[in-house]
């Protein structure tokens, strides 16, 4: 019984983990459009380039903070999560 | 090798400047709090050179997609955010599994980009200023 309150455990974690990074997809996604456009707005006006660029860059770097907030919730759920868990289950059984 | 925009040079030395900045007051936490050692540095070095490096790695492709096609653009820019991605995930798992590196001294600079863009209005309205200083003289 212990084993598969255990196995539910690292599995949760790891479907957990799973499920976060899926909003990797998302700045993908939000960045190749940015950069679709800019391109576009650079071809209009090509004197413009390095304010372009600037203002894409840090939105670009803005976009990718949530993958990172994903990125670090997966990390957390299958190398903190698992273990502090484990030990609750552990100290409630006794 | 193609040159490095002026831009993207310009834009990567503010970060570095302002991970440096953050990089120290977590230090000071650190050692405020009274969890400092030798692993919280290593830890620190290693996340902000992560941090940094994906930044520049950023800025390089949006460099060299703005040369390209809107299609050719967009598929650049999602490949490198996968790569940086995966770059980044490596980075975070080495410093949380290897022991002369502090976890959470080697994730939390990953943040600090973020951070320097929130003040990037203070620098323009510096600019701004300075730019209004010089044209009354």
């Amino acid at each position: 019984m212990l084993e598969l309150a255990i196995g539910i455990i690292l599995g949760s974690c790891a479907l957990g983990a799973g499920i976060a990074m899926i909003a990797g997809i998302g700045p993908g996604i939000g960045e190749g459009n940015a950069v679709a456009k800019a391109c576009e707005a650079i071809g209009r006006q090509p004197e413009s380039k390095g304010n372009v660029t600037t203002t894409m860059l840090m939105g670009c770097a803005v976009a990718e903070t949530t993958g990172l907030y994903a990125l670090v919730i997966a990390i957390l759920l299958i190398f903190v999560a698992p273990g502090r868990l484990v030990n609750i289950l552990m100290e409630t059984i006794g | 090798m193609s040159k490095i925009d002026g831009t993207v040079i310009k834009e990567t030395k503010y970060i570095t400047v302002w991970v440096i900045i953050l990089s120290v007051i977590m230090e000071a936490v650190f050692l405020i709090i009274g969890m400092w050692d030798y692993k919280v540095l290593l830890g620190n070095i290693w996340g902000a050179g992560i941090a940094v490096l994906n930044f520049l790695l950023m800025g390089i492709t949006v460099q060299k997609a703005v040369m390209k096609d809107e299609k050719d653009a967009a598929t650049t820019m999602k490949f490198s955010q996968t790569m940086r991605n995966a770059m980044l995930l490596i980075g975070a798992v080495l410093g949380i599994v290897l022991p002369f590196f502090n976890g959470a001294a080697a994730i939390i600079p990953f943040f600090f980009p973020r951070i320097a863009i929130a003040f990037i209005p203070l620098r323009e309205r510096n600019a701004s200023k300075r730019e209004v200083k010089n044209d009354g003289e």
